[in-house]
Parts: structure tokens; sequence; C-alpha cells
């Protein structure tokens, strides 16, 4: 049974790569990659947007490029059973490399990468690895949030930003630190209100907390959310969104000023020829826009042409490794300096701040 | 003018209730065939994969164990309760509390040998879950306030905790500013018993059979019975009404509390939010599939086992979560109304003129 259901997978993909390959030039490299059987765990569905949707999308594209054939299982709860039940029906299927994409997987990839050293374990968000078939992977998504930061700054009229935010964990506070020094850039008196929802992904909550920080002056929200419901708030009240994740423009048409997002495809690409090639290495990668893995959405139309061409400026800094959003002097919530004046901040550093730069109201401990 | 009602068959057919279930899933298959044809998935492929990755091979049945473990404990703590006629929908929380007050003993005892440990995590955890059963059952047994309500708005509150300790107090200093506690030591795992089933199967197993025994053997449960039966007679007869629903309820939660002990030494590496993913709620199914019957729990929680870890394996030839849930709704769905009508008989009866 298993045997046909694999000859059809194959059929279908042999058939969808030659009418791909008649579109564009990323077809097969050939050899090794689609021999690989790649699988995901999602944290959530992947419907129409948000983190799973960019990792969904990401999957397509890497199955595009390389022929592999790919898994996915959706909804598995961080921290339960179903997790490493997924894992091992993966690798009953024959899977080559388990792509988990949600930070509480972490004990459970670590646990399983020992018991199955001939499959990759690669696991997003995440801190451990080992040095032969078990690493994490992650973006510098700060870098657009920077980008975003300036566009945002030049578009709030009351200087107050309100900035719905999942958990007061590095992750989320890297992003509303770069945010806010973006939007400074634009706007020096500009102050970014946090709102903390405590849920990655809630349209009720992420909406009241969206509507609430409207209520209090803000006439720009931007998010660390999962869902659109903030930007549904905003558009509902005149105001003006941010997104996150994928372009949500769709969601908020009039609302929707720019975003965040996330460009999965070539790395988990990269990943399946290295290892269909036989030259994988357990690195872990953070990679930024110079890799493509993240980057600045679509801007909306009405945004200053000067602005975005400035915009643009910076990204293209960013890419070329000549400016980096975390580049001192920076100060603390308190006035302490964080970084010193021409500066820039080490990963290390990035990877576990817990404090937020002056110009932000509101607690980074939660 | 006629109308239907649900009448209680005076003479149920003896072993009627397995046939029932057997007609209720049948017809569920049905349904679900259904559902997946229109859903253009391979009808016979699936269910085949999901009798192979839940009862086809030793590994899968070991898992199928281990996840029948907290579904059982939560379905029999569901049913003691259902005995004095009490609903405890707060199994959930208590598992979480249970889980809880067991990585605190974990954090006392870090340096004691693993079984010492496992102990004291566990009478922690049945401790932890009677204490998270604590106000609702005082509420009810000395102010008569309604348990559904007060322990299914504990199950939030026991969640709001294990946050507030992942985000502070028990935060892990090596998680790099995550919210996650700090694991669990080594020693404090329960070991496998036979491929992935680990100790806690034995452990859940024994607690069935004490309790088979303990609700129609013993003169406590025996009391039980009469005070669920009629609370007049129990009062009739000396028995206390008070002192019974406080300590069915407090039962009730230790041994949901229980259950969270034996999943968090069982499968987790550490204390998180997830440790009940449901299966405080799951564990009122149980307990009805199971006509509130230890030894039913028992059968049906290893079948409803299957089905979470089959149902998932269905995923993977391209079924959505979504109808993967749907179909594992359908069949519980199949099998509890199968039990209601073998119980009672649906009857078109003449409607009365007012």
């Amino acid at each position: 049974m298993r045997r046909r259901l694999l000859l059809v997978v194959a059929a279908v993909l042999a058939f969808s790569l030659v009418a791909t390959a008649c579109g564009d030039d990323g077809g097969s490299t050939g050899g090794a990659s689609d021999d690989v059987t790649a699988a995901w765990v999602y944290i959530g569905q992947p419907g129409d947007a948000g983190w799973t949707f960019a990792h969904d999308q990401g999957r397509q594209a890497a199955a595009d490029a390389t022929g592999a054939t790919t898994l996915t299982v959706e909804n598995i709860a961080e921290g339960s059973p179903e997790f490493e039940q997924a894992v091992r029906d993966f690798i009953a299927e024959g899977a080559d490399i388990i792509f988990a994409t949600s930070f509480g997987y972490m004990d459970d990839m670590e646990k399983l990468a020992a018991e199955f050293p001939d499959v990759v374990f690669d696991h997003a968000t995440g801190f451990k690895s080992n040095d032969t078939n078990f690493t994490n992977y992650f973006g510098r998504v700060y870098q657009p949030r920077y980008l975003s930061g300036m566009i945002a700054g030049a578009s709030t009229t009351t200087d107050t930003i309100g900035y719905v935010a999942a958990f007061p964990i590095p992750e989320v506070i890297r992003g509303i630190n770069a945010f806010t020094l973006g939007a400074q850039v634009t706007n020096p008196d500009v102050t970014v209100q946090v709102n903390w929802t405590s849920t990655w992904f809630d349209p009720a909550v992420e909406g009241d907390a969206a509507s609430a920080l409207l209520e209090a002056g803000a006439d720009v929200i931007a998010m660390h959310q999962d869902s659109t419901a903030a930007g549904e708030a905003a558009e509902a009240a005149g105001a003006r969104w941010v997104s996150y994740n994928s372009d949500m423009s769709a969601f908020a048409p009039s609302a929707y000023l720019t975003s965040a997002v996330w460009d999965w495809g070539p790395y988990y690409t990269s990943v399946i020829e290295e290892v269909g090639a036989g030259t994988w290495d357990a690195t872990p990668y953070w990679g930024g826009m110079d890799d493509g893995i993240v980057k600045l959405g679509s801007i909306a139309s009405d945004v200053d042409a000067a602005l975005v061409t400035q915009v643009n400026d910076v990204g293209d800094q960013m890419t070329a490794g000549t400016f980096d959003p975390f580049t001192g002097p920076i100060n603390d919530q308190d006035g302490t300096e964080r970084v010193a004046a021409g500066v820039s901040m080490d990963d290390g550093s990035m990877l576990g701040m817990d404090w937020f730069v002056d110009g932000v109201d509101g607690s980074a401990g939660g | 003018m006629k109308r239907l009602v649900l009448a209680r068959r005076e003479n149920p057919t003896r072993g009627g209730q397995p046939l029932a279930f057997l007609v209720g899933l049948v017809f569920a298959l049905v349904i679900g065939a259904l559902l997946l044809w229109s859903s253009g998935d391979p009808v016979i492929d699936t269910y085949q994969r999901m009798w192979e990755r839940s009862f086809g091979s030793r590994d899968v049945i070991s898992a199928t164990l281990n996840r029948a473990v907290p579904l059982a404990l939560a379905g029999l703590a569901v049913s003691i309760a259902a005995k004095m006629g009490l609903w405890n929908i707060g199994a959930e929380g208590q598992i979480l509390f249970g889980a809880t007050a067991a990585a605190g003993m974990a954090r006392i005892g870090d340096s004691w040998p693993g079984p010492v440990l496992i102990t004291a995590m566990l009478i922690a955890a049945a401790i932890g879950g009677a204490l998270w059963a604590l106000g609702p059952a005082l509420a009810r047994s000395e102010i008569g306030v309604s348990e559904i309500i007060t322990t299914l708005m504990l199950n939030e509150v026991a969640l709001r905790v294990i946050r507030y300790l992942q985000s502070g107090p028990w935060k892990d200093p090596d998680g790099f500013g995550n919210l996650q506690v700090t694991p669990l030591p080594d020693q404090a795992a329960l070991g496998n018993i036979w491929e992935r089933a680990h100790l806690g199967v034995l452990i859940a197993l024994a607690v069935i059979a004490f309790f088979a025994w303990f609700m129609t053997r013993s003169v406590w449960g025996y009391e039980l019975r009469i005070a669920g039966s009629s609370a007049k007679a129990a009062t009739y007869i000396g028995i206390s009404m008070r002192t019974k629903v406080l300590g069915v309820l407090l039962l009730s939660g230790a041994v949901a509390g229980f259950a969270g002990g034996i999943e968090l030494t069982g499968t987790a590496s550490r204390l998180n939010e997830n440790i009940s993913n449901g299966f405080g709620f799951a564990g009122i199914i149980v307990a009805a599939l199971a006509l509130m019957r230890p030894s039913g729990v028992l059968v049906v929680a290893v079948a409803f086992g299957g089905l979470q870890v089959g149902g998932q394996s269905i995923q993977l030839l391209g079924v959505s979560s979504a109808v993967s849930a749907i179909l594992q709704a359908l069949i519980l769905f199949g099998a509890i109304g199968a039990g209601v009508l073998s119980a009672y008989q649906i009857r078109l009866v003449d409607r009365k003129v007012a």
C-alpha cells in the first residue's frame, strides 16, 4: 500500500516538475535531492496567512525546486506525546529530514535525534544542537522589523504606535526594539506602547488588545502575532497596521502599511539539496535579509515615495552588511547605555535580549 | 399528533451494549468514508493507516498504551464523581496542577534516588489534584454551588499558574530567556517496561483495579452507591451527604492529579502547559462510554488512545488535520450514540392534548 502511495506521490511530483520547469530556471538540481523525503511538523494549520502558512509556502517552494517528497502534520501541541508520534510516523514513512517549526518541540527533537542518527533534525527558533544530525534555524527578522518601524513612525500622527505582542521572550522583545529604533529614525518623538497577549494565535484576544491600544491613543498597530485580528481592529478604527509573518494586506487593505515577512523557501531548498548531496552539516543557522529568509513585505501605495526610497536604501545596507539595526548608541528604558556609540551588538546579546529600548512604553518582563 | 420520545428500555438485551458499540462504530466508519471520499482522500488507505499506526505493530501498540494512561485515569476520575451524580469538568486543571505539584517536588528532591523521587512526585501530584478540587468540593458540599462551573473555571487558572512559573519562579536559567521551566532531573523519568510503554501503564492498571474493588466492595464505595442513588435513603441510614460529596470530589481530583504526575514523569522532560492537552475533557467521554465502570474505562481508554495515535498519522496520507479530527469525533459520536440507543429506545407517542 505504501509503495503504491509513493508511486502516486512520485508521479504527481514528476508531473509538477515538468509543469514548472517550463516557466522558470529554478527546476531540479538533479542528482540526489529528488530522493530526499523531508517532513514538517506544524504547530497550527497553514490556512492563508501567518507563521505556519509561511513555512508551508517555503515547503512548497522547496519541493518544487528540489523534487523532494514532502510530508506534513498540523496542529501538533508542544511538549505533548503527539510530537514524538508525528516524528516516528514520518520516519516510518522514510523521512530523511525533520523540520520542527515551533520552539516547544526542542526537548523531543534532541531526544529523537539521538535515537535516529541517520535522520536530520532541524529545529526552527530553538537553541539546542549536536554536532552530527541535530541543529536549529531562524532568521534575523528584526532587520525588516526595523524597516517597517521606519514606515510606521512616519505614519503616526499621534506619535503613538500600539504593539500587540505574544510573550515576553527575546525573539519578541528583539522585534519590538528593532521596530522602535526604526520608528525613531522617521519620528524621534514616537512612543511604542506594548500590550502583551500571552498567546501566539487567538484572534479574539489579539483583536481586543489592538482595540485597547487604539482607544489609548495609538493610530498605528504593529504586532507579533499569528492572526490577522489586530489588523482587522485597526481597519475598523480607521487606523494603520504593520503585519507579520506573511503579507496580510488582503485582510485589512486600507489599514495595511507594510509587513515583516518570512521566506523559508530558499533555506528549505538548500537543506534538502545539501542532505541529498551528502554535504549537510549540523551548523546552526541564523540568516538575514542577505539570504532572503526575511524581507519587508509590500508597501502600501499611499506611503510617501521619498520614504520608500529611504527605507529601501537602509534595507540595501542591511543586505550588504554595512548597517545593523542594533548599532549604538542605544539606551534602555531607564536611560542606561546598553550599546556604545558605533558598536554593533553581538549575536549572543541579541539572543538573550530581555530589556526594552528607550521609547518603548511597557514592561519587558511581561 | 405524535411526537418522538426517548424512553429507557425496560428489558435491555444482555450483551446489547458491546453490540451497540459495534453498530455505532460501523455507522461512524461509513459516514467517515463518505467524508473522506468527498474531500478526495483515499478511504481504504486511510482506515488501514489508522489501524497500522495505532495497533499494527509492537512499537505503536506501546505508544497507544502510553496514550491510554492519562485517558484512563482522567476517565476514572470523572466516573468516580459521577457515582454521586457529580460532574467533574475540571480534570484538565487537576491534571495540570497535579503535574505542577509533582514538578515542585522534583525541585525539592532533585538529588534523591529515582524511585524515591518518583514516588514523592506521584504523591504530590495526587495531593495537588485534590487541592485543585478542594474549592469546588467545599462550595458544593457546604453551600450547594454547582461543581460543573467551578471545576471548569479552575482549568484556566491552572494553566495560568504554569505560565507564571515559566515566566519567573521556575524559569530555566539556561533557556536564553524563553518561557520554559527548568527540566526535570534525569532520574525523575519512569522507565520503559515494554517497547516504548512506560511503567505508568502498570501503575494505571493497578490504580484502576484498586478502584474497581473500592467502588463496589468497600464500605465507603457501598455508601457512595447508596448516596448516589438516593440522598434520602443515605441520610436515613446515617450517611453524611456533605462528607460524601466532599470526599468524592477530592478523590476525583486526586486521581486526575495523579494522571498529571504520571504523564509528567512518563512522557515529559519538563513541566509544560500541554501536559494535559485535552485529556481531562477526553476523560468525560471515556467515562461516559465506559458507563462509569472502572473496567470499562480501561477498554475505552485503550481504544481512544489508539484512535488519537492512529488518527494523527493519517495526515501523512494528505488527509487534513480537520478531516482527521472530524473522523475521530465521528467514531466517538457513533459509539456514544449507540450506547444511548442500547439503553433507551425512541418511541412515537401520542401528544397530549392540553
